[in-house]
């Protein structure tokens, strides 16, 4: 049983930290704002929600009520975050399509120019 | 003219670098911090003043008197930007107003704006529509962020925590309903009056505990004089004084908050803003 919940969690802290590194190397190498908006919201809610399940199924192999209690805290996080993270991705968005921000186009489509 | 300010900062600046070499080395135990103050308030804390957490105990009761000016400090940025901003709207300005059945939107000029109208809505000159997923998660948040900073406040003594984070906790939350509606409708539910009420009631309540010590005839601030009116013992006593002290912190802190906020958004007009 201990086994398996360490299993089930290391692979999903290595599953949440592999969207950690494709959030960050998108960050810095895709090509405009919103697209690099996206690796980063990207990486706040499911990077985060992979890692943090993780850990709270790391914690609650040894069922005390202590463990269960800081499992509970981390999931509040997860759930708070995945409510806020969106949402401000949205509003950044919002904001630079009124500030009359042009999506980037691949140089030579049709719709590009 | 800037030679000068560049000399002066190059000279305090190797000033400062010649003296760090005097300090005690970081975490030294021979340091008069280490040997002297620490100690004491480390095994001295939970029988003097019964409060687990020790930098609470350091920050509002050993320091008492510092964090009381720190609280005043923040009293007076709130009003040195009301001073400083804060204009009467007296001199024309327009205001947009939308007819609602058909949708137009009109300029009024000078002071003959449709108050209590049905048909007329007021709307911002940098008029942003309505975000239902904007509003709908600040809504839902709002209520999460105050419960936690009522919990910071009052759990200051066992847990990292205390006046000035749950202040500035309850502070973000208005601030947060002020972004995701409009500044008006913030100023409706907790007004500049409110503000400027709350921000010298708060100080008003860690000087006046610090008082009433004086007046039962101990030193200021000594919560200890407060246990017959509190009904525990002397150091249960300072526990709570501590308590009301973070209070009067929260106030103040949140309200100074709120009020910047409303100044610096609206450039000082309060009429309409971010």
């Amino acid at each position: 049983m201990i086994i398996l919940t360490s299993l089930v969690s290391g692979i999903m802290i290595l599953a949440g930290l592999v969207f950690f590194l494709g959030g960050s190397i998108g960050m810095i190498r895709l090509p405009d704002f919103y697209s690099r908006l996206h690796s980063a919201g990207m990486l706040d809610t499911m990077g985060l929600m992979l890692t943090m399940g993780g850990m709270a199924l790391y914690i609650i192999h040894d069922l005390t009520l202590n463990n269960v209690l800081s499992a509970l805290k981390i999931i509040l996080i997860v759930v708070f975050i995945f409510i806020t993270s969106p949402t401000a991705t949205h509003a950044i968005v919002d904001a630079g399509i009124r500030a009359g921000m042009k999506p980037w186009r691949k140089r030579g489509s049709e719709a590009g120019k | 003219m800037k030679i000068l300010g560049k000399i002066t900062i190059t000279i305090c600046g190797l000033l400062l670098l010649f003296f760090t070499s005097d300090f005690p080395d970081w975490g030294d135990v021979n340091s008069p911090a280490s040997t002297h103050l620490s100690p004491y308030f480390i095994e001295h804390t939970i029988e003097d003043t019964a409060v687990p957490n020790i930098v609470t105990s350091v920050l509002a009761d050993y320091r008492g008197y510092d964090t009381m000016f720190e609280t005043t400090v923040i009293l007076t940025a709130g009003l040195a930007c009301f001073l400083l901003l804060r204009i009467p709207r007296k001199d024309s300005i327009h205001r947009y107003y939308r007819h609602e059945p058909t949708g137009v939107t009109i300029r009024v000029e000078g002071d003959r704006y449709p108050k209590g109208s049905n048909v007329f809505t007021r709307i911002d000159s940098s008029w942003v529509p309505y975000d239902l997923i904007i509003n709908f998660t600040c809504r839902l948040l709002i209520h999460f962020i105050q419960l936690f900073a009522l919990y910071v406040v009052a759990h200051g003594h066992h847990s990292p925590g205390g006046g000035f984070q749950g202040g500035v906790l309850l502070g973000a939350s208005v601030i947060l309903f002020a972004i995701s509606g409009n500044l008006r409708a913030a100023i409706k539910r907790f007004g500049e009056k409110t503000a400027a009420i709350l921000s010298s009631t708060g100080v008003f309540i860690y000087a006046g505990a610090g008082a009433l010590c004086l007046f039962i005839g101990e030193q200021f601030l000594n919560y200890s004089a407060l246990g017959p009116l509190l009904g525990t013992d002397r150091i249960m006593a300072r526990s709570h004084g501590i308590l009301i002290v973070e209070i009067g912190v929260a106030m103040a802190v949140m309200a100074v908050m709120i009020w910047i906020y409303y100044n610096l958004s609206s450039a000082g007009k309060q009429d309409e803003g971010l």
